[in-house]
């Protein structure tokens, strides 16, 4: 805590406390992480009480010290899972909570943590060799395996690709879905695997909304229903997208894996 | 006869062991792959992504234990994903980090990616070519399967929070 002779001022705490919610919103945070570290580097810093309200597009708080309170509205929009920004923002306020930093420099190096991204190559592989060992953990032959590793490799160029271009999410599921059946489709169309159904449903797993979907459960068991509802309404449109496109490729194709 | 049945019976029974540590070992192996490529899709830190293996494999190689036992698929879910939870915050203290940030990587690999998409494909085909008892059937058993999992990897991953923690914060 900051050795001040005077108490700070909520001006100086809330915006503060919004950026910390915001960030962990961001990047994919569960609702009773963000509602708790919020909290906490609050009272932290010297605000007497902090109130989080999260709703799905924007955060709200309220920092109170003595008599004077200072609420702020901040919208919240979704930047991708980045486990690495929750991680950092939590050790900020663990050393916020422990009093090695005030205020000045908390804000300092909050303001100045990037997002990390691997290098979009090695997630390519990856994410391919990911792909296949689902296959192979559903008994695919050795061929079947490579063909999901090629096939969801070629995809998530394909998502990063899109993503980058600043696609809506649902149109980048949509066509990454189609690229990888599309290369799947070949397995069926060419006698190498036996198993060129495992192979199609295999290839397109990197699109589980997995993160969102266990956030989801996960806010609602915690008591926080609104954003568990949005989430996991996000995950089935995700989800849903994804079945169009592979269902746009299997028409074409005229290659029904699925059924 | 009954002295050789005797003699027989331990070498049967050590060849059935080898052969389940060897398939527990392939599906431990097949799943650590998949829970660090979804943990650098989720930007987890590199020095955390041993974790995510590690944690992956012991979850997913548990649950094999655990349904080749006869354990019923969200019963054994649940199980694994609470093991992991706990030695998740465990080692979340040492890491200063919340267990979130890597254990929902690792329980990637149990996530039930085929039933959700079966589920809404055979809804799509529902629609195209009208109701019948064979698409209902798949629809709602895939569907029910997908939804059971999830739930018990969410409140599996919860569990240390719900029983142990309750109101003090992990970190």
């Amino acid at each position: 805590m900051s050795v001040t002779a005077t108490p700070p001022d909520p001006m100086d705490i809330a915006p503060l406390c919004a950026e910390t919610a915001l960030r962990l919103l961001q990047h994919g945070a569960e609702s009773a992480l963000v509602e708790s570290l919020t909290r906490r580097v609050g009272l932290a810093l010297g605000a007497e009480r902090v109130e989080v309200a999260l709703m799905a597009n924007a955060v709200t708080v309220t920092a109170r010290i003595r008599g004077r309170s200072k609420t702020t509205v901040r919208r919240n929009e979704d930047r991708g899972i980045n486990m690495h920004v929750v991680m950092e923002v939590q050790r900020l306020v663990l050393e916020a909570e422990s009093g090695r930093i005030d205020r000045v420099v908390y804000r300092e190096r909050l303001l100045a943590v990037q997002p990390l991204h691997h290098p979009r190559w090695l997630v390519a592989v990856m994410v391919g060799l990911s792909c296949a060992c689902f296959a192979r953990l559903n008994h695919a032959d050795w061929a079947a395996c490579g063909l999901v590793a090629v096939a969801s490799g070629l995809a998530m160029v394909a998502r990063q690709l899109l993503a980058h271009l600043h696609f809506s999410p649902l149109i980048v599921f949509g066509a990454t879905a189609f690229v990888a059946t599309s290369v799947t489709a070949i397995g069926f169309v060419y006698d190498f695997s036996q198993t060129p159904r495992v192979a199609m449903a295999a290839s397109v797993l990197l699109l589980v909304p997995g993160y969102p979907l266990i956030n989801s459960v996960s806010d609602m068991v915690k008591g926080y229903i609104n954003p568990g509802i949005s989430r996991g309404m996000f995950a089935l449109l995700l989800s849903g997208a994804t079945c169009t496109g592979i269902v746009a490729a299997m028409s074409l194709w005229k290659i029904w894996g699925w059924l | 006869m009954h002295g050789h049945r005797g003699g027989d019976e331990p070498v049967e029974n050590l060849g059935v062991a080898v052969t389940l540590v060897l398939q527990l070992l392939e599906d431990m192996a097949l799943a650590a792959v998949p829970a660090v490529g979804f943990g650098m899709l989720f930007n987890v830190p590199r020095s955390v992504l041993a974790y995510c293996a590690l944690l992956g494999a012991v979850a997913h190689g548990l649950r094999f234990l655990l349904l080749r036992a006869g354990v019923p698929v969200e019963v054994g879910t649940l199980i694994a994903a609470s093991a992991i939870s706990f030695i998740g915050v465990w080692q979340a203290r040492r890491l200063r980090a919340h267990p979130k940030v890597f254990t929902v990587a690792a329980v990637i690999p149990m996530i039930p990616g085929v039933p959700l998409f079966t589920m809404l494909i055979t809804i799509q085909q529902i629609y195209q070519k009208g109701a019948s008892e064979a698409l209902l059937t798949q629809a709602i058993n895939s569907g029910l399967r997908a939804f059971f999992v999830v739930a018990a990897l969410a409140i599996g991953l919860a569990m240390p929070g719900l029983i142990y923690f309750r109101r003090r914060p992990v970190v």
